[in-house]
């Protein structure tokens, strides 16, 4: 009974010294939106760069050319025995008008192209697999088993153009993802700080108050215990701003991505919304556990006996 | 009621606070503790509420040994002693009302307790009037008076007073110490702290005169003679 009593009469100083103290607990948790709107704006660019990258890979397959007199048969058959292969994704059989209709749609544009094949009187191109790897970065290993491959229908088999742009690809993404992780961590590091500094400074202005507690007899956590309520109560307001005004964002930015990604499905409303609470939920529980942490270490040094 | 046993206090190995002091007030005593600033005045005062650890020797107040309580005690020791300072120490955003009852809330008693002795002492200090006043729509006297409410509100059986009439007028100053007699003649034990010559002379009590943080005299009913 008398631990609800104290529990309560802290959620009440706590609520009490939010509102006597307007001005602070404003300035508090705006600078808490702040830095988790910039937190959550640094994600949203690591998602975006992600689906880019990811767009470009997806775009990344393997061309086995076939000889012109290969047997539809055969070629189905090498079709099902690439496709059983644990580093293909999928395999796509591209016949030879196929091949030719392609190649007229993407020269359309180029008469010179399109007369000198008008020319030949004949279908140059060769009936090909197009081959989709499982994992761009497991490369080489899908080549190797290509290789392996002995069928006399297989008339070219050079991969090495497909492997060096692949590996530049790999090189950019490798790239992108440690600055990423560089910029996240400083700036989570910057973000600890402001937080941390925040609420010191919140705390600091209360040392008088705080000092007067200590005198009339209340004990350490009677002491902390407000400072600890309003941490967690800036924490929740800031987040719910932040998710407000974060997916307001979003559904404003959503039409442009969908322009840039054209024929590709990504939705950044969907990204946060499907990893909602692994992204708000943690950060509600971060902002909020440092808040305390800060709190406790702020008033500790002012509530000292 | 308070045992002092060779207590000393440095700060810095070569900075000492007070040196070797050893006296006994017993309970119910009205006891003037003097001497000049930078005596040890003050930290003896923190040494007696736990604020400031002893260097050596032992201090023992209303049963408790300071010298050996644990931090979680502290808050319960200070429920026993209440202390009153030269700047009052309240709560400008709430009534002299609230600070007074504040004191209670902090340790937990049930707002109906609350409602009753929060009024009680505000009558007892006079200030039954001017409770739902805030701190700065008083005098200095006034706010005296509601910190000495403050500290009676748990009835302890020590007051300690760190130079209470230091920011106030003459007359107000002797308000208080009038205030001050009169809690001790309901049998609670008092020391005041202070190095007004004039308010020590005329109370005819007993003077424990510091110099240089050692304690020089110890008068049963003593004058200011530093």
């Amino acid at each position: 009974m008398a631990f609800l009593l104290s529990l309560g009469r802290i959620i009440k100083f706590s609520f009490q010294d939010i509102i006597r103290n307007i001005w602070l607990s404003l300035i508090t948790v705006m600078i808490l939106i702040l830095t988790l709107l910039s937190v959550n704006l640094l994600l949203a660019v690591r998602a975006i760069s992600g689906a880019a990258v990811g767009t470009v890979k997806e775009k990344v397959d393997i061309n086995l050319y076939l000889r012109t007199t290969a047997e539809r048969d055969s070629i189905m058959a090498l079709k099902a025995r690439i496709s059983s292969l644990s580093d293909v994704k999928e395999v796509r059989y591209v016949s030879q008008d196929e091949a030719l209709s392609v190649f007229k749609r993407d020269h359309v544009n180029d008469p010179q192209i399109i007369e000198a094949l008008r020319e030949l009187d004949k279908n140059p191109l060769t009936p090909s697999l197009v081959i989709k790897p499982t994992n761009t970065d497991d490369f080489d290993n899908l080549i190797n088993e290509l290789n392996k491959i002995d069928d006399p229908i297989i008339e070219s088999r050079n991969f090495e153009d497909n492997k060096l742009m692949l590996n530049k690809i790999n090189a950019i993404t490798q790239r992108i993802s440690d600055v990423g992780f560089a910029v996240s961590l400083t700036f989570m590091f910057i973000t600890l700080l402001v937080i941390y500094n925040t609420v010191r400074v919140a705390i600091y202005t209360h040392r008088n108050e705080i000092a007067i507690m200590r005198l009339v007899g209340a004990s350490n956590w009677f002491i902390r215990g407000p400072f600890l309520v309003s941490s967690v109560i800036y924490s929740l307001v800031s987040m719910l701003v932040v998710i407000f005004a974060f997916f307001l964002f979003l559904n404003l930015l959503q039409p442009y991505l969908e322009t840039f990604f054209t024929g590709y499905s990504f939705n950044i409303i969907a990204y946060f919304g499907g990893n909602f609470w692994a992204i708000f939920g943690l950060e509600l529980l971060a902002a909020s556990i440092v808040n305390m942490l800060a709190s406790l270490v702020a008033a500790g040094k002012y509530s000292h006996v | 009621m308070i045992k002092l046993k060779n207590i000393s206090k440095f700060y810095q190995p070569n900075v000492v606070a007070v040196d070797d002091i050893s006296f006994h007030i017993k309970p119910g005593e009205f006891v003037s503790l003097v001497g000049q600033s930078g005596t040890g005045k003050t930290t003896l005062v923190k040494l007696l509420i736990g604020e400031e650890r002893a260097t050596r020797g032992e201090l023992f107040v209303g049963g408790w040994n300071i010298t050996k309580i644990s931090q979680s005690d502290i808050p319960y020791l200070r429920r026993q002693i209440g202390v009153i300072f030269q700047d009052f120490k309240l709560l400008p955003k709430k009534t002299l009302l609230e600070n007074v009852a504040f004191a209670l809330q902090v340790c937990g008693k049930p707002m109906a307790k609350i409602k009753k002795i929060a009024p009680q002492v505000m009558k007892i200090v006079g200030l039954e009037n001017k409770m739902n006043r805030y701190p700065h729509e008083v005098s200095g006297g006034e706010k005296q008076r509601t910190a000495i409410a403050r500290s009676l509100v748990y009835q302890p059986k020590i007051l300690l007073a760190d130079e209470p009439t230091g920011n106030l007028d003459s007359i107000n100053a002797q308000e208080i110490i009038d205030l001050l007699l009169k809690i001790n003649s309901f049998g609670t034990t008092v020391v005041l702290v202070t190095h007004n010559r004039d308010i020590v002379n005329k109370l005819h009590r007993r003077v424990l005169t510091l110099h240089e943080g050692r304690l020089v005299s110890d008068q049963a009913v003593g004058k200011y003679i530093i």
